[in-house]
């Protein structure tokens, strides 16, 4: 197996002369739950389709499992070793659960029967039932059979837990987080439900407006980064923009939140010296990174 | 397993057609008035609800699952099940062909079949060469409507499709009338019985006209569906 399964440089794409992803680099390492997040409109669906060779870039190339997708033949040979679940969860309309099962399964020789068997008792999936039928959580539980049974090595879902209840977000990311544990499958999804992802993923990248912001393994990113709370007498001071080794600076009032990864000591010294009535270091949370760095100051 | 989608996905819009077809047909035995219209009169209107029926059923199939399983898909941005159809391991070229296939196939069928029942029902029989000869240009030619509308299923919603692909088979009627070199060539001149007559040679050149637009279209469409963007 490769050690990275997803591979991007410098990837571009504009709709109608508006930039949609710009200059994305992304490394998606083998095995891990890979939690892209952005606000609507950034760019996570764009990154998908460009990956599944449903667009295609302005710029830039991208690598699946190693082998360089430039031409419709290698899309189809990674889209043999992946599967994607859509953020609509649109199925056939005209197909029942259990002939959805038997089209797909025809498509991937290595379809695992023992673990379509698992998930639809798992997920109590009616096989004579037809797909428009089925609530969206089912959708999404059907569609996930369709991406585990077929033995994919990467798993790509847009928005996989939107719309859904919180009993069947649960399952399904349990679900999600059982199969990574695994080790043969990595999962790459967008969201901008941070609780999950902070509750399932091993890595984050947040991207804003098509450009990456940040990327890491979230332990270390939350181990790095720390929020500075300063309260002033008055105003506070302009400098505070320019301190080096600042992130993010947010103010209101009386009060200054600086946001910082890099020597954070130092900052908070020099932060000291523009005479603050006060000074607090925090931890951060991964919604508190996403909102500095989307929202800005 | 792709013919098997197609199949399931275009069989109620077959089914729809039969029953148009067998109302067309059974018709006369609900309307006794129809009796009293001279047999050649009644020849003519079937001969012309048959051209009808196949232009009917060619855009009607075309437009099943092309551009996507749902009504709004080429231009609205939501593409329903598509999505789930690009993820799989196979390539654009053959989602049109199976798709596009089945539909000729099932068109062709109810194409020999309208064909063969005005021919049954023409006053002056006809020889079975003669009988061949114009079921196979009303085939060819009932498949370059068929091909017109793949082309526009490609790029159109559904309603815009079908909207379209009307639009442009009245134009060519109507320009079939006024220009005559229109008039040679034209599809709709080849799938009529009115030409066809012993004493009428028969009108190749829309057979001809209908081969190249065939393999215009379809092979437009295979470009535009494979840089289409979803």
């Amino acid at each position: 197996m490769n050690d990275i399964i997803i591979d991007t440089h410098g990837l571009s794409k504009s709709y109608s002369g508006k930039p949609a992803l710009r200059s994305l680099d992304l490394t998606v390492p083998s095995g891990a739950i890979y939690g892209f997040l952005g606000r609507n409109g950034a760019g996570k669906t764009t990154t998908l389709k460009l990956l599944l060779g449903m667009i295609r870039p302005d710029a830039g190339e991208f690598s699946l499992f190693g082998e360089r997708v430039k031409s419709e033949a290698s899309a189809i040979a990674a889209r043999r070793r992946l599967a994607f679940v859509s953020e609509d969860k649109e199925l056939y309309p005209f197909m029942t659960v259990g002939q959805t099962i038997r089209f797909t399964r025809a498509f991937f020789p290595a379809w695992r029967r023992d673990l379509e068997k698992k998930y639809l008792d798992m997920f109590r999936l009616p096989l004579e039932t037809a797909v428009p039928k089925l609530s969206r959580g089912m959708r999404t539980q059907l569609m996930l059979l369709l991406a585990m049974a077929r033995g994919a090595e990467l798993l790509m879902m847009d928005e996989p837990t939107s719309g859904l209840d919180p009993a069947v977000t649960e399952d399904i990311l349990r679900a999600l987080a059982e199969l990574a544990a695994g080790g043969e499958t990595t999962v790459f999804f967008s969201s901008h439900q941070l609780a999950e992802v902070e509750q399932i993923c091993d890595r984050v990248c947040i991207i804003d407006e098509g450009l990456v912001v940040i990327d890491g393994v979230l332990d270390d990113l939350k181990s790095q980064y720390r929020r500075i709370v300063l309260v002033f007498d008055g105003e506070p001071p302009r400098e505070l923009a320019d301190l080096p080794g600042v992130d993010h600076l947010r103010r209101r009032g009386r009060t200054a939140s600086l946001l910082a990864h890099v020597d954070v000591d130092r900052v908070v010294d020099r932060a000291r010296e523009l005479k603050p009535i006060s000074v607090e270091v925090h931890p951060v949370t991964l919604k508190e990174l996403f909102l500095d760095h989307v929202r800005g100051e | 397993m792709l013919w098997y989608k197609a199949w399931l996905e275009t069989r109620w819009r077959f089914a729809f057609l039969i029953g148009s077809i067998l109302l067309v047909w059974l018709m006369p035995l609900w309307l006794p008035s129809l009796s009293a219209v001279p047999a050649s009169r009644q020849w003519f209107g079937l001969q012309l609800e048959s051209v009808l029926l196949c232009m009917f059923a060619a855009i009607y199939l075309a437009g099943a699952g092309i551009n996507s399983q749902t009504m709004y898909a080429a231009t609205s941005g939501f593409h329903g099940s598509m999505l789930f159809t690009l993820s799989l391991p196979v390539s654009r070229r053959r989602l049109l062909f199976v798709r596009a296939g089945l539909g000729a196939i099932l068109t062709c069928i109810l194409v020999i079949a309208m064909a063969g029942y005005a021919l049954f029902h023409r006053p002056e029989p006809a020889s079975a060469s003669q009988a061949l000869s114009y079921i196979a240009r009303d085939v060819v030619c009932t498949m370059a409507v068929y091909s017109l509308s793949v082309l526009l299923a490609c790029v159109l919603d559904e309603m815009w499709q079908f909207m379209g692909a009307c639009f442009a088979w009245i134009a060519v009627y109507l320009l079939q009338s006024r220009f005559p070199v229109v008039a040679l060539v034209s599809p709709l001149r080849g799938m009529s019985l009115i030409p066809y007559s012993g004493k009428v040679p028969t009108p190749w050149a829309p057979v001809l006209a209908s081969l190249v637009l065939v393999g215009g279209l379809l092979y437009t469409s295979v470009l535009m569906l494979q840089r289409k963007e979803y």
